[in-house]
């Protein structure tokens, strides 16, 4: 399995989910760590996360997947949400927590 | 160090804009990038477009964080109120 398949299969294994550079414990990168906070005040304490700095191959192969050039990035329902400014925008307009308020009551 | 005023030309060099600013301390910077481009294309499609002016730089690690909010002149006119 290349890359992008791997990367595809990771987005649509898990309702939402987070690339990232460090973990959801400890973020090592302030955009990254704003996506977790911004997930957690939506409700979502559960997400899948991967972490961009412990595989080169995952951390070119993501920008390429969405064509997007930065981390993190942000998968809802295996679609490519957006980064740190768009979360943050869909997050201050509601629409984040519309999007993700299905997902949040089924588990 | 990289400058905003860098950023703000490889920006207009790839994209006509109506209004455009970027800000920054040399490592983190802001861009409100205002363009009739972005009519009728979803964020996403908005910052994939802007990011492709600067994918060079990002690619090269000259550039490490853009932070962008992208409007429509009409949408920048209702933002200002």
């Amino acid at each position: 399995m290349d890359v992008q398949q791997q990367i595809h299969q990771t987005v649509t294994q898990s309702p939402v989910v987070l690339f990232m550079k460090g973990t959801p414990q400890f973020p090592q990168c302030g955009f990254s760590s704003r996506v977790v906070q911004i997930l957690k005040a939506c409700g979502v304490n559960e997400f899948a996360s991967v972490n961009v700095l412990a595989d080169e191959g995952i951390r070119q192969g993501i920008k390429d997947y969405a064509n997007w050039p930065t981390i993190p990035q942000l998968y809802i329902n295996g679609e490519f949400i957006g980064g740190a400014d768009i979360a943050a925008e869909m997050y201050a307009s509601g629409e984040l927590q519309q999007l993700l308020e299905p997902i949040v009551k089924s588990v | 160090m990289l400058e905003p005023q860098q950023i703000e030309n490889w920006i207009a060099a790839g994209l006509s804009c109506a209004h455009l600013v970027v800000e920054g301390d040399g490592h983190h910077f802001q861009a409100l990038i205002v363009s009739t481009e972005f009519a009728g294309l979803s964020r996403v499609k908005r910052q994939q477009r802007v990011m492709q002016t600067v994918r060079d730089h990002l690619d090269s690690g000259a550039l490490h964080a853009l932070s962008l909010q992208t409007l429509t002149p009409e949408e920048w006119e209702a933002a200002r109120g």
